[in-house]
Order: C-alpha cells, then sequence, then structure tokens
C-alpha cells in the first residue's frame, strides 16, 4: 500500500516537472499569433511572412465545435500578441478562453465582424432547421477579403513596426483570392446543371449563394444532427429526377451516409473540402487554403457538369 | 408519400432488417443483463470502444482493420468489468462507470498527444440506422444467430446466475465461466452493432425491453420473448413513424421503446393489481 503511495507521489512529481519543462520554453522573437481555425491560420501566416510566428489552436482532423484547448494552448494564448478566431457562430468557446486570459499584450480579433453572414434556413421549405447564422463565412471568398482586411488591422495594430510589410502581403493575397473568385465565378457558369446536392450537413451555402448554384443539403447546421428518413428519400427522389451524377460528401467526415444515398440513387460520390480544418497529412503537407479551393473547384466542375476550360 | 413506395428504397429495407435482428440480439441479452445489474455495460463499452479507436488510429489501423485492435481491448474490458464486480467489492454500476471513465480518457489523451487525426474520429465511431451496407446486414444476421445459438446452448446455466450467484455454484455451475461468457458475447454483439446503429440505440435496446417484458412476465421464458417483441417492434414502428412524421430514426425507434414500457407498466397494474406497489 505505502509503494503504491510513494510512486503515485513519484509519478506526479515527474509529470509536474515535465509539465513545467515544457511550457519554460524561451519567448520567440516577433509578434506570436494564435488563430482558431485553418483559413485563419493559412490567412494569417501568409500575411505575417517571417516578420510572426503563427500557430493554429485546432488540432488537426478535429471538429471545431467541440474542441478544448489544453493547459500549455492557454499560457501560449496568453504570451501571444495576437488571438484571432471566425466568429461566435463558429467557436462560441473562443470567448470563453478569452475571457479566462488575463493579458495586458493580447489583441483579439474577431476576424469575421466585417463579413456579411447569411442564415442557413434559406435551404428549401422542407426545412425546419435551427435557425442559425450559417459560420462557414470563408467560403465566400468575398467575405475572405473581408476577413483578410480584418486580420490585417489586427497585425498592424500589434506590430506597427513591420505594418508595410504585413499591408503588402495582404494586398498579395486580397489578389489571390479575387483571381480565385474569377475563376470559380466562369467556370461554373458554364455547368450543365446549377444543383449542389450534398449528402452531409450544411456547409457550402456560401459557395451557392456566391455562384448561383441550388444548395440542397440533407441535415441541418449542426454536424451531429440526425438526418430522418423523409429528406433522405427526398434527397435520393431529387437526384433521380433532376438527372444529377454525383452526390457531394464533405472532407474529414464519414462518408457513410452520402454513399449509402448515391449507391441507393445510382450516382457517384465526391468529396468536397469545408476548410474550416485540415487533415494531418494535409497540414504536414503544408497545404494552403487555395489548394484546398482549387481541390473543390475540380470536384465541382466533375460533378456539375461544366465545361473544362 | 405511401409505405409501399417506402419500402422500395433499398436503405429503408436494411434498416428494417438489420435493425430488427440486432433488436432481437440486444433485448434478449438485456434481459440477462438487466438481472444481472449490468444494464449500463453497453455505454461502458462504447467509452472504451472510443477509447481503443484512439489506439488504432495512433497505431494507423483504419476502417474494418480498426477493429483488430478495438475488438481485444472491449472484450478485455467486459472481463475487467466482471473481475471489478467479483474481486473487488464493486456493484455492478460502479464497475461499469469505472472502466467508461478510463476508456473515454484515455481516449482524450491519446487524441491529444497522437497530434490530431486525418478524419473526425466521432463521426467514424457511430453507424446510423439508416446507412447500413448490405454486407452489414449480413454481419447482422451472423452475430444475431451466433449470440443465440449459444444462448440456447447454455440457457439453463445462465438462467441460474441471473438469479443467484450462489446458488448456481452450488448447483454445479461454472459461474465464472457463465458470467464471462455472457459478457464477452456482449461486448462482441456492442462493438459490431455500434458500427452499424449507434450506440445510443444499442443502449437503449439493452436496456428498454427487457425492463418493460420484467413488469409483465411471470415466467423466465415468457420474459425473453416478450422482451424479443417489444425490442423488434419497436424498430419496425419506429422506423415507420420516423418516415411518417419527418422524424430521426434512432431517437424515433427509443421514443416507441419507452412507449411500450410505459404501457406495460400500466398493463401491469390491471393484471397483476395485489403486485402493484
Amino acid at each position: 500500500m505505502r509503494i503504491s503511495v510513494v510512486v503515485i507521489f513519484m509519478v506526479y512529481c515527474a509529470l509536474f516537472l515535465s509539465g513545467c519543462k515544457k511550457t519554460e520554453v524561451a519567448p520567440v522573437p516577433g509578434l506570436q499569433v494564435v488563430t482558431t481555425l485553418f483559413p485563419l491560420y493559412d490567412f494569417a501566416r501568409t500575411i505575417a511572412g517571417d516578420k510572426a510566428q503563427v500557430t493554429m489552436l485546432l488540432p488537426p482532423g478535429v471538429e471545431p465545435h467541440t474542441f478544448e484547448p489544453k493547459p500549455e494552448e492557454m499560457i501560449r494564448i496568453g504570451r501571444a500578441g495576437l488571438f484571432i478566431y471566425t466568429s461566435k457562430y463558429m467557436e462560441p468557446w473562443a470567448e470563453k478562453i478569452i475571457s479566462g486570459i488575463e493579458s495586458k499584450t493580447l489583441r483579439v480579433v474577431n476576424a469575421g465582424e466585417r463579413a456579411s453572414y447569411r442564415t442557413a434556413s434559406g435551404q428549401d421549405e422542407h426545412s425546419h432547421d435551427r435557425k442559425g447564422m450559417d459560420p462557414h463565412i470563408w467560403l465566400d471568398f468575398s467575405n475572405a477579403s473581408l476577413m483578410v482586411d480584418t486580420i490585417l488591422a489586427g497585425f498592424v495594430a500589434a506590430d506597427p513596426g513591420n505594418g508595410t510589410l504585413y499591408r503588402q502581403n495582404a494586398e498579395a493575397l486580397k489578389v489571390q483570392l479575387a483571381a480565385l473568385d474569377q475563376r470559380y465565378r466562369s467556370s461554373l457558369s458554364t455547368c450543365s446543371t446549377r444543383k449542389l446536392l450534398h449528402g452531409g450537413h450544411y456547409t457550402f451555402g456560401y459557395l451557392a449563394g456566391r455562384y448561383n448554384l441550388d444548395y440542397y443539403a440533407l441535415s441541418g447546421l449542426s454536424s451531429d444532427a440526425e438526418p430522418s428518413a423523409e429528406r433522405m428519400i427526398a434527397l435520393v427522389r431529387e437526384i433521380k429526377t433532376s438527372g444529377i451524377r454525383y452526390l457531394f460528401a464533405e472532407e474529414l467526415l464519414s462518408p457513410r451516409l452520402t454513399e449509402t444515398l448515391a449507391k441507393e440513387a445510382g450516382v457517384g460520390v465526391l468529396m468536397l473540402h469545408g476548410a474550416h480544418n485540415v487533415s494531418r497529412d494535409d497540414l504536414s503537407r503544408s497545404v494552403s487554403f487555395f489548394d484546398l479551393m482549387e481541390r473543390n473547384l475540380e470536384q465541382l466542375q466533375k460533378g456539375l457538369s461544366c465545361r473544362a476550360k | 408519400m405511401n409505405l409501399l413506395e417506402i419500402l422500395s428504397y433499398g436503405f429503408i429495407q436494411r434498416a428494417l432488417l438489420a435493425g430488427t435482428l440486432i433488436a432481437l440480439l440486444c433485448s434478449v441479452l438485456g434481459v440477462f443483463l438487466v438481472l444481472r445489474r449490468l444494464s449500463l455495460i453497453g455505454d461502458g463499452l462504447a467509452h472504451v470502444t472510443f477509447g481503443s479507436t484512439a489506439i488504432a488510429l495512433a497505431l494507423k489501423f483504419y476502417s474494418v482493420m480498426s477493429l483488430l485492435v478495438t475488438m481485444p481491448i472491449v472484450l478485455l474490458a467486459s472481463l475487467g468489468i466482471l473481475k471489478l464486480t467479483e474481486k473487488g467489492r464493486l456493484s455492478g454500476d460502479a464497475a461499469i462507470g469505472l472502466v467508461s471513465a478510463l476508456g473515454i480518457s484515455a481516449g482524450i489523451i491519446l487524441a491529444s498527444v497522437g497530434g490530431g487525426y486525418n478524419v473526425d474520429l466521432l463521426s467514424y465511431l457511430f453507424g446510423n440506422i439508416l446507412s447500413i451496407r448490405s454486407e452489414e446486414v449480413v454481419i447482422a444476421a451472423l452475430l444475431c444467430l451466433g449470440v443465440m445459438l449459444m444462448l440456447t446452448l447454455y440457457y439453463h446455466e445462465l438462467f441460474a446466475i441471473s438469479f443467484s450467484d450462489e446458488l448456481a455454484k452450488v448447483s454445479g455451475i461454472h459461474t465464472s465461466f457463465i458470467n464471462a461468457l455472457l459478457v464477452l458475447l456482449t461486448a462482441l454483439s456492442v462493438v459490431l452493432a455500434m458500427k452499424l446503429v449507434g450506440i445510443m440505440l444499442i443502449s437503449s435496446l439493452l436496456i428498454v425491453p427487457a425492463a418493460g417484458a420484467l413488469q409483465l412476465a411471470r415466467g423466465f421464458k415468457v420474459c425473453i420473448m416478450l422482451a424479443a417483441v417489444q425490442g423488434c417492434s419497436s424498430v419496425l414502428i419506429g422506423i415507420i413513424v420516423s418516415i411518417m412524421a419527418n422524424l430521426p430514426a434512432s431517437a424515433t425507434i427509443v421514443l416507441v421503446n419507452l412507449l411500450f414500457f410505459a404501457a406495460a407498466c400500466t398493463i401491469r397494474r390491471f393484471i397483476y393489481p395485489a403486485h402493484s406497489n
């Protein structure tokens, strides 16, 4: 009995010491930036160039709604100069984290504050889903551009010395976003169908809205809601009557339900990326937001039978 | 939408078929588990599956291959629950709670240490009764057949331990073997069936039909049959109602099941007025 007490005590000491060692990292020079989701991380690291160090809070592959930060991450946020999150709709936990941190130097950026929001309930008359703001604002590239402006303002305020460089990088990023928007617009204008059918939860409303696609998702905004059989049947019918050849599923989530429906209707499954997070493999290959969006465009062109350019 | 048209959809047919098989399996097993005070073992083992799936992903075992890692761990965990009740002076609920806490905390720590995943773990862990594949109907049938066979073979021994371990031991039954058999069959069923229909449905199908049948039944065999009837009909009715009323299927099945239980309680008051209260 006594031995086990000693062992437990030693384990505690070891954990305590290793914990301390880990957090006692020497401060890195330059502005420290902590971001929550992938689009913010990617935009922020482009704006930062080599003048600031940007990290992403969300571990790869994890659902953003259910995230819980580790103590070390709380310390990292406390020491950072800039904390960037998307909105209270996307990361309800972000405001709670910030209110728990006592730091005079930390500047908090709500990247989505200037974006124009859409409600997800406008999808169709069958929907009785919870009315709510669709938080996937970055999938509308004009919103993404506004997010870049907001993030830039945060950078310049936190580190005015490198303001010129940040402005240049942000400008280049916005040019790239505008070009991407133009490519989407011209490619998707040639499609033989405008119906974007998604066998998952409501994600791509902004994308569909911007390029005049009719978006129909199997279930509402909440990623853990279960779709009803009636909606599943309605979707299968819709595929059959409209002669669509592909049903879309969202990357990172299990495509089971989508595959079941696609099989039922005799069509293929294509993957679209919501980009709020990336897989561990993608992160280690350091893919960019633009890579993901180019991938999406290819899938959309195939799925909606658009003319190749 | 008429019923005939609804039934023409493959995924509805598979849900009705595989759902009934799993309901039969769970409700019969449930009678033994509820009497042994192990009702919550389904939830407990689901948490262990969560933890062991994290191990499987860390070892790069994906999809079906992950069962190679999760299955042995969950089987061991079920034996662990049994050992805790026998040797650890713990009741069944505390033992299940202990193992379940271990499973979920291990899963969360591993997820954090492993530096994230390539997929959203939870969305892969639990199935949905409306997305059962053809080959999974076969798995459900084989599982149901196998467990029913074992339960029939050891019916008398299981019957004995359900009421008194001591009495069973005295009458020459290898109680530790029979107990182990029961929890192992449960673990096997929970892991496989959870992938098909999700944990909420499994957990409730283990408890509610047995609880309903125990209100009415006077004999053990009748109790098992009543539980089976309640479990299977709640799946069939639940699916049909969920389509008609545009509701999520699993939750509707659980509610129908609870209505059956409430009905059983009411009926009990009429046919056994002396025994109620």
